[in-house]
Parts: C-alpha cells; sequence; structure tokens
C-alpha cells in the first residue's frame, strides 16, 4: 500500500498563477524520489503539499487530494502530521528556532512528546549520523553554512518520520558531506522526496526520477540539462598580471584560526574556482581577497575596482526598484543599470520591487548588481546556490563571455559548475580538525 | 546558575529599582547591573549599553522641558508654543535623573537578561507558559539577529563599492531589514509548525534540579522586590 498518494492536485496561491496542476502521484514506504526541475516549476509547492503546509499555512487554492499514511492533509494540521512527515527546508538560516545546535535538534522530539529520557540521546545520535556531534554545543549563530544545513539535517532525521521531504539539502554542503546527507537519507528507511539542483549526487541513489515544471509533473528521464554531468579538472597556468595578490595570510574569528598562511593569486583573464570542504576557510579568503576583511597577518594586494557578491544575496537588496538597486554601485546612472539588467536576462523588471521577484530572479538581480560596475575583480561566493542546471549554464557562459576583461574567483561546493566556469581551482584546507574547529 | 531563577533575579532587580524612592538606591541598582552587564562579551554588549544609557540620558534631558515642577529655577530660557516657557528648575533635573536612572536599570536589567542567560535552556525548563516563553526568546533574539543582517547589509553594499555613513545612510537600512524580519518570521513559523510546533502532548529535555546557588537567586530576587518597596 502506497505511503502517500497525491490525487488530481491543483493548487494556487493567494493572488498568484497556479503553482501546480493536477498532480497525480504514489510513493511507497522506503523509496528515494528525486524531483527535478527549473526554479519556480512547482517543487517546493509538492514537498509543502505533502507536508500539509499548502493549503494550512499559505491559504490559496487547493482541489484533489493529498493523504499520507491514511490521513487527508487537508483535515489534519500540519504539527499533527509531524512526525510521520519531517521537511527540511530550503534556507538552513530560516528554520532555526533556538541558539544552542543540541537545543535545535531536540526542539523537534519534544514537540512531538518523545519520552525525555531519550530526548538527548536521539538528539546525539542524529547529530553523529550527520557528523555534527562535535556542533552539539556551539551556538547556531556561529556555525557556517554547511555546518548549519547538517545540524538542520539531524533535527528532521531525529524525528524518525515515515516520510522525508528534503528541498534542496545538499546546496551548502561540500561533495563529501552532500553524498554522505543523501546515503543517510536512503538510509533512515524512510519514504524519501528529494528536490535538488545538483542531480549527479541524487540521481545516483534514487529508484525514480520526477520531473516539475510549470506546475505540472512527468516520470522518467530527466531533460538532458538535468542529467548527470562529469565534474572536470580544470588546470590552466596561473594567468598573466595578477589583479589581486594573497600572500601567507593568517584569520580567525574569535582567536578560532580559519586561515594560517595561505596564498592565492587570481590574473585578469582567467576564473579561479575556490573549492574545499564546509569550515575551510573560503569564505574567509574570498572577503579578505576582496577587501571586506583585512588579513590578521600576510598581505593582500589588489589593482583596480574589486566586487564581491555574497551568499545568499537576494536577502541583501535595499531599494524598492529593481533599476534603482543596481544603479547604486554606479552612482545612481539607470542607463548602466538597465543595460546589466538585460545581461542577466531581466529586461522588463525595471520598475518591479526587488522583494516581489523570486529567489532565482532575485539571485540574478544581485548578481547584476555586481557586474554593473565592471570590477577588475569579480568574488562570488556560491553563485548557483539555488539554482537550476540551465541557469547555470548560462552564468557560466556569462562568467567565461565577461572573463577576458577581468579576474575572477568563484567560491563553490558545485565541482560541476567549477569544472565547466574555471580555467583552474584552488582547495582550501581546514586550519584545525573539525572536532576542534 | 540556572536560567529560570537567574531570570526571575533579574526581574526582582528590575522591579526594585520601579519600586525604590530614592535616587541613591536606584543608582546602585543600576550600578549592579551594569556590572552584570559588563561580564558579557564587549562586540555583543556594546548595543544594548548604548541603548539602556542613551535611553535614560533622554529622559533626564527631556524631563525638565517637558514638565512644570518646582521653583528653584536654575535656567531660564525663551517661551515656546505648546510647551510654555523653557526653564529648569532643580526638581526637575531631579525627577528627570531619577526617571532616567529607573529606566537605565530596567533596560540594564533586559539587557543581562539578554546577554548573559542561556535562552534555550530558559524555554526548556518552563513548566508552564511555554509559548510566552518561547515567544519571549525568539523576541530577544530578534536584536542580535537585526545586528547580524545589518552587518550582513553593510558587507553586501560595501561588496559593491557602496559605503554606508552617516545616520541617512544607515536609515536606509531600516526598510530593509523590517521587510526581512518579516520575510524571516513567516518562514521560521513555517518551519516551526513542520516540526510539530504547537501540538499537544509536547515533552522536555530533561534538566538537572535546581541547586542551592539557584535557590537563593530565588530568594534574593523576593527580597529585592520587598526591600525596594519598603525601605530604598
Amino acid at each position: 500500500m502506497a505511503l502517500a498518494t497525491v490525487a488530481g492536485l491543483s493548487f494556487e496561491y493567494p493572488g498568484e498563477h497556479e503553482a501546480l496542476r493536477d498532480v497525480s502521484l504514489e510513493l511507497e514506504p522506503g523509496e528515494v524520489v528525486a524531483l527535478l526541475g527549473p526554479s519556480g516549476g512547482g517543487k517546493s509547492t509538492l514537498l509543502r503539499a505533502l507536508a500539509g503546509l499548502v493549503p494550512h499555512f499559505h491559504g490559496g487554492r487547493f482541489e484533489g487530494s493529498v493523504l499520507v499514511a491514511g490521513v487527508d492533509t487537508r483535515r489534519t494540521r500540519p504539527a499533527d502530521l509531524a512526525g510521520t512527515v519531517a521537511t527540511l527546508f530550503q534556507d538552513p538560516e530560516d528554520q532555526v528556532v533556538f541558539t544552542r545546535v543540541a537545543a535545535e535538534v531536540a526542539f523537534g522530539l519534544e514537540n512531538l512528546g518523545t519520552p525525555p529520557e531519550s530526548i538527548l540521546p536521539r538528539a546525539a545520535e542524529a547529530l553523529a549520523a550527520v557528523g555534527a556531534a562535535h556542533l552539539a554545543q556551539r551556538p547556531v549563530a556561529e556555525l557556517s553554512g554547511g555546518e548549519l544545513q547538517r545540524v538542520c539535517l539531524a533535527s528532521v532525521l531525529a524525528l524518525r518520520p515515515q516520510l522525508l521531504l528534503l528541498d534542496e539539502p545538499t546546496s551548502q554542503l561540500d561533495p563529501d558531506g552532500a553524498a554522505a546527507a543523501i546515503e543517510l537519507a536512503r538510509e533512515s528507511g524512510a519514504a524519501v522526496v528529494v528536490s535538488e539542483h545538483r542531480p549527479e549526487r541524487v540521481l545516483e541513489a534514487c529508484d525514480r526520477v520526477l520531473f516539475v515544471d510549470e506546475g505540472r509533473i512527468s516520470e522518467g528521464e530527466p531533460p538532458a540539462a538535468w542529467r548527470p554531468r562529469t565534474a572536470e579538472h580544470p588546470d590552466a597556468e596561473p594567468a598573466g598580471p595578477g589583479v589581486c595578490r594573497v600572500e601567507g595570510v593568517s584569520f580567525g574569528y574569535d582567536a578560532v584560526p580559519v586561515l594560517e598562511g595561505t596564498s592565492l593569486r587570481v590574473g585578469r583573464g582567467e576564473i579561479v574556482a575556490l573549492v574545499g570542504p564546509n569550515g575551510s576557510g573560503k569564505t574567509t579568503l574570498a572577503k579578505l581577497a576582496a577587501g571586506l576583511l583585512e588579513p590578521q597577518g600576510g598581505t593582500v594586494e589588489r589593482e583596480g575596482r574589486a566586487c564581491y557578491l555574497s551568499q545568499d544575496p537576494g536577502r541583501y537588496l535595499v531599494k524598492e526598484r529593481a533599476d534603482e538597486e543596481v544603479a547604486l554601485a554606479v552612482g545612481g546612472d539607470l542607463e548602466r543599470a538597465r543595460d546589466a539588467l538585460a545581461t542577466v536576462g531581466l529586461a522588463g523588471f525595471e520598475d518591479r520591487h526587488p522583494r516581489d521577484l523570486s529567489s532565482g530572479e532575485r539571485e540574478r538581480l544581485a548578481l547584476a548588481a555586481v557586474l554593473v560596475a565592471g570590477p577588475d575583480l569579480l568574488v562570488l561566493d556560491e553563485p548557483t546556490r539555488g539554482v537550476d542546471p540551465p541557469r547555470k549554464d548560462e552564468l557560466a557562459a556569462l562568467l567565461r563571455e565577461q572573463a577576458p576583461g577581468r579576474a575572477t574567483l568563484v567560491v563553490t561546493n558545485d565541482h560541476v559548475f567549477a569544472g565547466e566556469v574555471a580555467d583552474r581551482l584552488v582547495s582550501t584546507v581546514p586550519v584545525l580538525e573539525p572536532a576542534l574547529a | 546558575m540556572s536560567p529560570a531563577p537567574a531570570a526571575l533575579l533579574l526581574a526582582g532587580l528590575a522591579a526594585a529599582a520601579l519600586l525604590a524612592d530614592r535616587i541613591v538606591s536606584v543608582a546602585a541598582i543600576a550600578l549592579v547591573l551594569l556590572l552584570l552587564c559588563l561580564r558579557a562579551p564587549a562586540g555583543r554588549r556594546r548595543l544594548y549599553l548604548f541603548g539602556a544609557i542613551v535611553s535614560g540620558l533622554s529622559v533626564f534631558v527631556l524631563t525638565p522641558f517637558v514638565s512644570n515642577i518646582g521653583f528653584h529655577v536654575i535656567w531660564s530660557g525663551p517661551t515656546v508654543p505648546v510647551l510654555g516657557q523653557l526653564d529648569v528648575t532643580r526638581e526637575e533635573l531631579r525627577i528627570g535623573l531619577f526617571q532616567g536612572l529607573r529606566l537605565t536599570a530596567v533596560a540594564l536589567a533586559f539587557a543581562a537578561y539578554a546577554l548573559l542567560l542561556d535562552h534555550d535552556r530558559l524555554v526548556q525548563s518552563a513548566r508552564f507558559a511555554r509559548r510566552s516563553v518561547l515567544a519571549m526568546a525568539l523576541a530577544t533574539r530578534l536584536v542580535p539577529t537585526l545586528e547580524r543582517d545589518a552587518a550582513g547589509l553593510v558587507e553586501a553594499l560595501r561588496g559593491r563599492g557602496v559605503e554606508v555613513t552617516g545616520a541617512r545612510g544607515r536609515a536606509q537600512l531600516l526598510s530593509p531589514l523590517l521587510a526581512g524580519s518579516l520575510e524571516r518570521a513567516l518562514n521560521l513559523a513555517e518551519a516551526m509548525e513542520a516540526r510539530g510546533y504547537g501540538r499537544p502532548g509536547g515533552t522536555r529535555t530533561p534538566r538537572p534540579g535546581w541547586s542551592t546557588l539557584d535557590r537563593a537567586a530565588l530568594a534574593l530576587g523576593a527580597l529585592a522586590v520587598a526591600i525596594g518597596a519598603l525601605w530604598l
């Protein structure tokens, strides 16, 4: 008997177009299903429908039915489905309730009425399973994005659900961490539905593939752009004059060293991909290169203007019109701002409020806001987080096209993207063992 | 010390500051709370101390201009429509100082609560009104979260070569900060519901019982209220 049955589901968010159209599917106990499709295609909405959050939390027009473990989600509150269903959301930063890791993992167990004597052992077991046992007493505010994603994964695994819904669970994990996370989900014994923009790992582990586009679902072989690609290892020689030279720098936060004696050189005309495990100081090195941090030891030299695009840049938009947001970096020059918007495929979006845009559109807007300045050094921190494969290809093509005029440093955990866009890879290694970091 | 008796002790000190009648008593309570706050890391305590001291100073400075008390005039100013003659009397200064210190003491008690207490343990140890305690813990986290978001915004703008300077530059960040907070609050509420928050039959992580120190703190909190009401 199927664990979950979706029959003729159509859903429309209040005041928006139809997000799901006549979707039907069955999920068997223990199977792993990959959910692929473009950003905004309806993957997250389908996961929310399976968790009962659609329509209970979001409202909107709902047709059809969703049954999970024999329970009609329209007649049951999402909180009452918790435990049977567990959901890992896209943004780990926005799902943390407590200030310390152990309490965060215990939160769901407490809500489900787990016997008190079992709460801490189950939380510890889940943290150990995701390789985060050493983080148990750390404040969540001090964790890196990848560490936080592991903690959030532990929080849902600790619930031992029958149906595990994972919305881009590996977007901030390094390749080893991503593979381990998918494997863990598989080994949990739950039926797993995992939405991913990096299909390589999930397609290896899944039993079947569903493709969601414009609210419609199809099963079988995904379109070519979503098929796994092999990561290449670019190893070109360092290019000519160095626009950015980082020599033997050291840096730490609150006396915890992150970088020690690290060097990096990025020349004009080349794209360097900065890779390495979570917590190895990639973002710190990128910020030092861009001049956002001052080294505590060693030297950083730059020529010309540097621009830095942070992780999750759609969160950091300040103006009320897209063209004004982009024009900030060029002293309010709206003409250049419109050209930059067109470059990233946002022509016609000039008068839109940045917060009315979809997450993918916001990311492109933020990219336009740094490209418009024509920097000599462009630093992009995880630019493919939450970006679907066709958009990644477009981004890679854009960066390659503009590469000759500047030095480009891309921080990424996406080795396939790194292989496609970069001339060479530079790896960072953790200064401390994970247990000490 | 467990967070619950520590919170009650701080509440007792704040109540004593509100109940006391003498400036020197309120000043002493404020000083004790200030010393407590100084135990927090410098980077974290800065904003709280700034808020507590500036709000107290504002009350001290503004009170003489918006009240009309006393006969010992120290300074006479012009007559302003609505407010009348602006003059400062010794009595107004005294009342301004007293109310300013009271506000500072209460703000410092909140600062100590926000900076020094383990809010996770406080929520987990709540035997009743757990929702209210959790709501308060989340509200307390708003300050450092807003601080982090503001730092992220400033960094994102610096990354584009735009420096945020002056009061006007910082004021531009208020609207995106508020919008970001609302988005975050919605996402958090959804994540909490998905993890079973609000369903009946919840349990709690076991916690060790109160120590002698915890009981002493609780008694001291109650004593502070009584002394504040009767003798200070």
